[in-house]
């Protein structure tokens, strides 16, 4: 076995045991849901993390997917009465497909057009979705609009847990949001690890050298594109359901930066980034919370020095810490993906 | 009633706001490869800046401009200071320069926040009275936009194409290395391109201001527009991009009259992708495509 896969079996185990001790630990339901929250948020960064991160494309558009994902959830639960559990699966499908339509706009793109196109996509979204008045359907005297407007949707169902555990339900939703992230980190592994994941960072490092050598830009392009957005949109499913209730401050640019800071903080491109960074940023927005309104000073103050003082990450920071401890061991580690 | 005259005095105005915030933001992509994304918060910098010189400090109201310019120059050379410096030459400066300025973007618009609350501000720096062009009526504050816009653009071109300053940022957007062996100061050079930068910003803000309203996240959606006509432009090609904010500030007058309001943000954003999928430098874009 390879020595950097018996670290991140290592890692895995280690993250694991404290994330099934931890509901049986905490006190009182608030910090579980703030766990629940950092479950979320490692999902979606690390999917975002394989496109900007492993494939080098500034996609700014992640979250806005995640968006997508939600309301889709939540507007086939509300208009069809479909019961979220095959909403879900939907909307990730939903997803993929509009992810890639983003990623062949993006195709003759690079570097910060793929930035400003991406965003304004996100920003048009949630544009259009905050200026819908039109009716269409009308709930009493109440009207209610096709996008949800901007109070976006409630009641249209959930993940069932609150029935069947009654006091317990937040535990129950706790495990089902840590069985999507452990999914979707295995599958983000198993990516980064096979001839994939070298043909998206062969793309990143050198494009020309790796077209030459046959590695087609169409097609792993899209295929980044494709493979990232199953999940996001699973987890904005799974966000609509546990919370019963979306609107349009999913497509905040707050929160993305929130969540592109995770990724950045943690490490852009390593596997354990996206992780290590939403247990981070929730735990630094914790502590802010305490000074109120100077939490988005806070947050934006952190984005930027991050990048300045250390653009490889907190696990950038540690890896080069250990390797200046051990350097004989330094030559036989290859870098961790 | 013909709505022509009414859109297109509409479309002169907006496009003269649009060229003057484009400028800033393509200056500073030409010279020195970097996406701004502090430009829409410097925008609504320079709007309260005019704000308080007018109402607190007591002064008359062109000195609204003069405040915000400096307040505007000030913060671009922060921006030099505080982030470039530190982060030019590194790998990946494209994407992480536009991370940490979106970083210091939220917290301007925070602390402005926190300084005038949220409730919209009226600008005072701003004229009152009508005219008559033709037979359409013209607010004069919209005269003012134009007119200073314009002169604004033609002192920054004329300071491009004639000065000492000027032939030292265009040797630099043309070819760093080539313009440092030559004995350019390039890093100074990028501290001066982001403090005129910040002074464009910051009198776009004050104008835009002027016939909206003062609120900390007004500088957003014109930073979006003005990045949409840079890009359809082609990042960094100043006059390419002066044209394309004229160009899409009709488009935009057009479709929110014709199909309404919401719709002018979307009509934009398609047209860019069909742009960039045309070419993907920009509508005038240098760069050659390289095929891959």
């Amino acid at each position: 076995m390879r020595s950097d896969t018996r670290r991140d079996l290592l890692v895995a185990f280690a993250f694991l045991a404290v994330f099934i001790a931890l509901p049986f630990l905490l006190p009182g339901r608030y910090y579980l849901g703030q766990i629940v929250l950092i479950f979320f948020y490692a999902i979606v960064a690390s999917q975002w993390n394989l496109v900007f991160g492993v494939a080098g494309i500034f996609s700014l558009a992640q979250m806005a997917l995640f968006a997508f994902g939600a309301y889709t959830t939540a507007m086939l639960g509300f208009y069809l009465d479909w019961s979220v559990w095959l909403a879900m699966p939907v909307a990730g499908l939903a997803t993929i497909f509009v992810s890639i339509l983003v990623g062949l706009a993006c195709l003759r793109l690079t570097g910060a057009y793929v930035a400003l196109l991406t965003l304004a996509i996100a920003q048009v979204m949630y544009f259009l979705i905050v200026t819908d008045t039109e009716c269409y359907v009308m709930e009493g005297v109440r009207c209610r609009q096709f996008t949800g407007g901007a109070v976006g949707f409630s009641q249209f169902g959930d993940l069932g847990t609150r029935k069947a555990f009654r006091g317990d339900w937040l535990t129950a939703n706790y495990f089902i949001v840590l069985g999507l992230l452990i999914v979707s980190l295995l599958f983000t592994y198993v990516i980064m690890r096979s001839p994939m994941g070298l043909a998206f960072r062969a793309l990143r490092d050198n494009p020309g050298y790796a077209v030459s050598r046959g590695i087609s830009r169409f097609k792993y392009q899209l295929l980044v594109f494709g493979l990232s957005a199953f999940f996001t949109g699973v987890a904005g499913g799974l966000w609509a359901s546990h919370f019963r209730a979306i609107g349009p401050n999913l497509l905040n640019l707050s929160l993305m930066l929130f969540v592109l800071a995770m990724i950045v903080v943690g490490a852009v491109g390593r596997f354990w980034g996206a992780l290590v960074g939403a247990i981070l940023l929730v735990a630094a927005d914790e502590v802010m919370r305490e000074f109120g309104e100077f939490r988005t000073l806070g947050l934006g103050l952190i984005l930027a020095f991050f990048v300045v003082a250390m653009p490889q990450g907190v696990l950038g920071l540690l890896e080069s810490a250990v390797q200046k401890l051990k350097p004989k061991r330094a030559e036989q580690d290859s870098p961790s993906p | 009633m013909d709505v022509l005259p009414y859109i297109l005095v509409t479309a002169v105005t907006v496009g003269a706001m649009y060229s003057l915030a484009t400028l800033g933001l393509s200056l500073v992509w030409g010279a020195m490869g970097m996406l701004n994304m502090a430009h829409g918060a410097l925008l609504t910098l320079g709007g309260y800046a005019a704000y308080s010189a007018v109402t607190a400090a007591g002064l008359a109201w062109p000195f609204g401009f003069v405040a915000a310019i400096i307040v505007g120059a000030l913060f671009g050379a922060f921006l030099y200071f505080g982030l470039v410096r530190f982060m030019l030459g590194s790998t990946a400066f494209e994407t992480n320069i536009i991370i940490a300025t979106v970083g210091i973007a939220i917290a301007l618009e925070n602390v402005i926040l926190l300084i005038y609350g949220g409730q919209p501000l009226g600008q005072p720096v701003s004229l009152d009275g009508m005219f008559r062009l033709g037979q359409v009526p013209v607010a004069s504050q919209n005269l003012l936009i134009v007119v200073l816009s314009v002169a604004i653009m033609f002192l920054v071109a004329f300071t491009l194409r004639t000065s000492k300053i000027g032939r030292a940022i265009r040797a630099t957007a043309q070819n760093r290395e080539a313009a440092r062996l030559m004995g350019v100061p390039t890093r100074s050079i990028y501290l001066q391109v982001l403090a005129i930068s910040g002074a464009l910003a910051a009198v776009s803000g004050v104008l835009l201001s002027s016939i909206t309203q003062l609120s900390p996240p007004l500088g957003n959606d014109p930073m979006l527009k003005a990045f949409i006509m840079c890009v359809v432009a082609g990042l960094g090609n100043v006059q390419g991009s002066v044209l394309a904010a004229f160009v899409l500030a009709l488009v935009e007058a057009c479709t929110q009259f014709y199909l309404g309001a919401r719709w002018g943000l979307p009509v934009l954003l398609i047209l860019v992708i069909l742009a960039l999928i045309w070419r993907p430098y920009g509508v005038f874009g240098r760069t050659q495509v390289t095929r891959l």
